[in-house]
């Protein structure tokens, strides 16, 4: 058997050499020489002598390790680990840990209940590196059960790891591997953890320490400093409701809560953002002005109305608020025509004339009007829909490679060579046709149809139409892998796309490369979206990642960095008012951010699993309004209610007063819920239309507040 | 140790000509294929999910599997799910297999072609009006409380609100349409009754029954696909089509039922009484006995309109389009266009007779005189003509009195122009009436004149 090693050389990568758990030099070696200890030494000396003289130096490094690891009694005998007790090694280290963390004091048992999870990952791991298929499989399939909640995705990919190699390849297994997991815990917390695992040190204490130091960024805050955020009470509350999910510090690209650095030791100063409205072309200001008055001259307004040149005003008023707008300088667009005078004026006109949503008021939201359009005889192949700005077109695209025009569907077929994932108009307004001869034939001219659509495809490209030719203009090339979304930006001329190579592109539309490339999120970007001021964009993350982050498009770096969502992020929207962005995932729940303080507003729970496909925002920013695969159209309060408040941390306690501040109104409806115990509706939820069997794949306001749902009916 | 069977990997192996492996590596390579099956898997899923599906389909594989830059599976593309078959190899060790079925070569080559999947398209309709979900047909049936709930913005209770979130979770019961025997009894003795052709008061007790009773709810389903058998296979037999039209009569007739949903059923019948080709058998009922039965009908439609009409936006049009289509197929004999036009008259009054019947006359007035020159058919022509002038009869009730009359010439002229407008033969005899309001309102065919 000594001899043995040269032959497995060859085949050194269909697996390691202590495969099975057999040791070389093991007490089974038939070794005749006397068992002494020098004579044992000099066995390995003359073996590693014969393979490095035969170049077999991969098998003499595997020799060198592993002789290293055996250590010898007294005899000189080496000591040999029962290999049953060593493939169980973690999962019994593990199961230490577990039963201390359940029997712990209540105030310390929701912030370490939080650590087992990368405990669990590791321990798997290290398990499966250690070559125990076997013994992992059966660690994982006993200690899943707590985490199937929230990391469903992650255990679903985790399950199937049997080989090392597997965890060289798994691409979450990487992540866990590579990257620290943060977690905050409290002083004491911590500290009591350490004393229980140095005094079960032989008992698998040593391992979880390791772990702890090797893949963990602990931070400990002193209790006190937190104040009310994981001070008793906090906890006591907690309770009830938000245990399961993850803190907004939590988890593998531990963060700054609020900005996107990444390096644990920079200065948690927060980027400052641009969130003012993109400031208008002093010509394009001049002449929408003049067309207005001239508008409110022909057609005065009626009794108790204001003029269209007062709203006009009131629209671009520079607020007296700290938010700075982006330069025109920074973000060049080209020179505006008269259609970007005609589709400004009706704008303002739509903005004064459009229904008002006040928020919710007394506890009784809104009523928000929703127009359906179902699609039917489509055998569930529509992947997406999308409607134009000016609400008379709309396009769908399907897993069958086209994007069909619903109203030019029979004439025109667009071909594009794989599943079409998204698509995307180029902006418009309604605008009016002028009339001729005291009567228009049609209601809108033919000026207010956009004049481009996107669309993005399991071919790696993204393709532009042009709805003046109905014909294929651009194909976009740079991304290697399914461009899973793509968006015009609010002004035109920009777009930024999603793919599964893990990046965004940023894009112009009259060239074919990118402009810029988003590249730092660990999984597929999901989802895109723009700020309304053009300035930034929002991407979302799949399993693994699960991050949202806020890219600047004129430095084309991080600004923000959400952390919080334990699904695939599928929807992102952002506030017409630029200060709150919403996030949803397919496990039901949306998540409003704050994007100067970058912190978590409020959670909204009530959708069901399967995702939410589509979010969209009342003008006012008042209302959220969200469709998904439960075939149902949700309106949501955006107040900040007081028990779905941020959490927050020792540095930034000012925020948190601020944000205690302006939480109101919502507070007392929220508190009622509450105290039924756990349900399974958050009570900022303002209604919920059902639908009749269509998962509802886009939702959106339009300038006058009528929200405009797509779906397909699959019966 | 592994789902994968090691054995498979042993087969494989054997079938490239590698007699003995490792059992060490069998179990290694089962348990990679695994991992990599299990990889494919999971970016299928991602196509899935990006498809806004909960169904994986082989495509997603597909995909997934250019993903990872292996080559696609080849033939599984299909949009249907696949179906396993199951044999048995052994006690409890089942086999799961893609089902192939054997097609026969000539069978295939014959076969019709399949019906052409339906276009894709679209409707709109409110999901919600001013914050309140309408309860028209295209939104689901909410239950009133959990909808009042979810309007105030909190669903306090979690049962409630476990209702109104799984609700697409429906429990068909799988109960059958049971009938009391009492029922059964008289749905047979009244049927019976009622082709009793020699029992004319048998036959009036049971068209009263009918009219009156207030129980029969559970028996229209039968009673109307009664009728609708009857009157497709006796066609020859004027005696049961217009017994079948009289029980329909009866039925529309008692206030206690509500016919609504079966009116979609009752029009065909009613159409095929109307419009048939050939009703009756000439020989042994004479000629023209079918026009009573035709009229009888036309009544029953426009009966049928009045009532039902309102609340199903498509019903007239629907009627009124398969009437014109009749109408203006010439191959059809004159019955079927006595029909259609009465049909026409009933259902769409003056406006139709107008937009519908006035435009047509003019091309209709070939077909006429051929009719009118044929002795075997100038009966039947004839009958048209009176259908068609009782339809402008009612143009005249409609018109607006304008009494310009000095607009038209007189005489000869008047006559011309008639015949210019809707004929020969229906010009005629309009000239013949010498009612100057029929003229008139003729003449006005056109409103915007």
């Amino acid at each position: 058997m000594a001899v043995q090693p040269p032959p497995p050389s060859r085949t050194g990568s269909v697996g390691p050499a202590s495969a099975g758990g057999m040791n070389t030099p093991t007490a089974g070696t038939p070794v005749s020489q006397g068992p002494g200890a020098g004579s044992n030494q000099n066995l390995n000396q003359i073996v590693l002598e014969y393979l490095s003289k035969k170049g077999y130096s991969r098998t003499e490094a595997m020799l060198r390790r592993e002789s290293g690891n055996v250590t010898f009694d007294a005899n000189g005998q080496p000591i040999t680990f029962d290999d049953k007790f060593k493939g169980r090694r973690w999962h019994e280290a593990y199961n230490v840990v577990k039963v201390w963390v359940d029997s712990i004091l209540d105030i310390y048992k929701s912030e370490l209940t939080r650590i087992l999870w990368p405990l669990f990952v590791h321990c798997f791991i290290e398990t499966i590196a250690d070559c125990f298929p076997g013994e992992g499989r059966f660690f994982f399939n006993e200690c899943r059960k707590p985490f199937d909640d929230e990391h469903s995705d992650d255990l679903r990919e985790l399950s199937n790891i049997q080989e090392p190699e597997h965890v060289q390849q798994n691409d979450i297994a990487q992540l866990y591997r590579t990257n620290k997991y943060r977690l905050t815990l409290s002083k004491m917390g911590f500290a009591t953890l350490i004393e229980f695992l140095e005094t079960k040190e032989g008992e698998g204490g040593k391992s979880i320490n390791f772990l702890i130091n090797n893949h963990l960024d602990v931070r400990t805050v002193d209790r006190a400093a937190i104040g009310g955020a994981r001070g008793l009470q906090r906890l006591m509350e907690e309770k009830q409701g938000d245990e399961q999910a993850p803190a907004e510090d939590e988890g593998i690209p531990g963060h700054h809560p609020g900005s996107a650095n990444l390096n644990p030791d920079a200065t948690g100063a927060l980027h400052r953002l641009q969130l003012a409205p993109l400031p208008m072309e002093v010509d394009l200001m001049d002449d929408v002005k003049a067309e207005l008055s001239h508008e409110d001259s022909s057609r005065p307004p009626r009794q108790g109305r204001s003029t269209l040149v007062e709203q006009f005003e009131q629209r671009i008023k520079v607020e007296p608020s700290d938010d700075t707008a982006p330069s025109r300088d920074s973000i060049p667009f080209p020179p505006s025509t008269a259609r970007d005078v005609a589709m400004e004026v009706q704008k303002v006109k739509e903005n004064r004339d459009r229904f008002r949503i006040e928020g919710k008021t007394g506890g009784v939201g809104p009523g928000v009007s929703v127009t359906m359009f179902t699609f039917h005889n489509t055998f569930d192949s529509v992947n997406c829909i999308e409607f134009s700005d000016d609400n008379t077109l709309a396009a769908i695209g399907t897993a069958e490679s086209s994007a069909g025009l619903p109203s030019f569907i029979i004439t025109t077929t667009y071909r594009a060579f794989g599943p079409v994932y998204a698509l995307s108009f180029s902006p418009s307004a309604a605008i009016p046709a002028p009339p001729t001869n005291g009567h228009t034939d049609h209601p809108t001219s033919p000026d207010s149809h956009p004049r481009y659509m996107l669309s993005s495809s399991a071919d790696t490209t993204i393709r532009l139409w042009s709805l003046d030719t109905w014909t294929n203009l651009v194909v976009y090339r740079s991304h290697n892998s399914p461009v899973w979304d793509v968006r015009f930006c609010p002004h035109g001329h920009y777009f930024a796309s999603a793919s599964a190579d893990r990046t965004a592109r940023l894009w112009s539309t009259p060239q074919i490369a990118p402009l810029r490339i988003f590249a730092g999120h660990d999984s597929d970007v999901e989802t895109v979206a723009w700020h309304p001021n053009g300035a930034y964009v929002f991407t979302g993350a799949g399993v693994g990642d699960k991050t949202i982050r806020m890219w600047s498009i004129a430095q084309g770096t991080q600004a923000r960095i959400f952390t919080g969502h334990a699904g695939n992020i599928t929807a992102i929207a952002c506030a017409p008012n630029g200060h709150v962005v919403a996030s949803a995932d397919d496990k039901g729940v949306i998540i409003l951010w704050d994007l100067r303080t970058g912190r978590l507003v409020k959670r909204m729970r009530g959708h069901g699993a399967g995702g939410i496909w589509s979010l969209d925002w009342s003008v006012e920013s008042t209302v959220l309004v969200s469709g998904g695969a439960d075939n149902s159209v949700r309106v949501w309060d955006v107040q900040p209610s007081k028990e779905t408040h941020p959490k927050v941390n020792g540095e930034n306690g000012g925020v948190a007063k601020i944000d205690g501040a302006t939480a109101n109104g919502g507070a007392a409806a929220g508190k009622v819920a509450k105290a039924k115990g756990r349900e399974q509706s958050t009570a900022d939820m303002i209604s919920d239309f059902k639908t009749k069997k269509s998962p509802v794949y886009k939702v959106r306001f339009t300038q006058m507040n009528l929200v405009v749902a797509g779906g397909a009916y699959l019966p | 140790m592994s789902v994968w069977n090691p054995e498979n990997v042993t087969d494989v192996a054997e079938s490239i000509g590698i007699a003995s492996l490792n059992r060490d590596v069998v179990e290694h390579l089962a348990r990679d294929v695994e991992y990599r099956m299990s990889q494919v898997l999971n970016e299928a899923l991602k196509f899935m999910r990006h498809g806004k599906r909960t169904t994986l389909t082989t495509q997603d594989v597909s995909q997934a599997l250019r993903l990872l830059d292996v080559e696609p599976l080849y033939g599984y593309e299909s949009t249907r799910p696949l179906r396993f078959g199951e044999a048995s190899i052994g006690p409890g060790q089942p086999l799961f297999y893609v089902e192939d079925e054997e097609v026969d070569f000539e069978k295939l080559i014959n076969a019709p072609l399949p019906k052409v999947p339906r276009e894709m398209s679209f409707t709109a309709h409110w999901l919600a009006v001013e914050g309140v979900q309408p309860s028209i047909p295209q939104n689901p049936l909410t239950d009133p409380r959990s909808a009042e709930l979810a309007a105030k913005g909190s669903s306090a209770n979690s049962t409630l609100a476990a209702v109104s979130g799984n609700d697409n979770v429906t429990v068909k019961p799988l109960v059958k349409h049971v009938l009391s025997k009492e029922l059964q009894l008289y749905f047979e003795r009244i049927c019976g009754a009622i082709l009793d052709e020699g029992n004319d008061e048998y036959r009036s007790a049971a068209f009263a029954s009918l009219r009156t009773d207030t129980g029969l709810h559970q028996l229209i389903p039968y009673f109307v696909q009664f009728v609708a058998d009857k009157v497709t296979h006796n066609l020859k037999s004027i005696f049961i089509l217009s017994q079948s039209m009289q029980l329909l009569a009866a039925l529309l007739d008692n206030q206690s039922l509500y016919l609504a949903p079966y009116v979609p059923g009752i029009v065909p019948s009613i159409l095929t009484c109307l419009v048939g080709k050939h009703l009756g058998n000439p020989a042994m009922d004479g000629a023209t006995t079918h026009f009573a039965l035709r009229d009888y009908s036309a009544s029953l439609l426009s009966k049928i309109a009045r009532q039902y009409g309102p609340s199903s936006s498509t019903l007239k049009p629907r009627i009124a389009r398969s009437c014109l289509k009749h109408f203006l197929d010439s191959h059809k004999p004159f019955g079927t266009h006595y029909g259609a036009v009465l049909g026409l008259t009933m259902i769409a009054g003056a406006q139709g007779v107008r937009a519908l019947i006035l435009p047509n006359l003019k091309t209709y007035d070939l077909h006429l005189r051929e009719g009118m020159k044929d002795d075997g058919k100038r009966e039947q022509a004839d009958y048209v003509v009176q259908a068609i002038l009782r339809g402008l009869q009612t143009l005249q009730e409609d018109a607006v009195v304008t009494a310009t009359s000095n607009g038209h010439p007189e005489g000869d002229a008047l006559k011309e122009r008639l015949v210019e407008a809707v004929g020969e033969v229906v010009g005629g005899r309009v000239y013949d009436s010498g009612r100057q309001d029929l003229i008139n309102a003729v003449m006005e065919k056109d409103p915007a004149v």
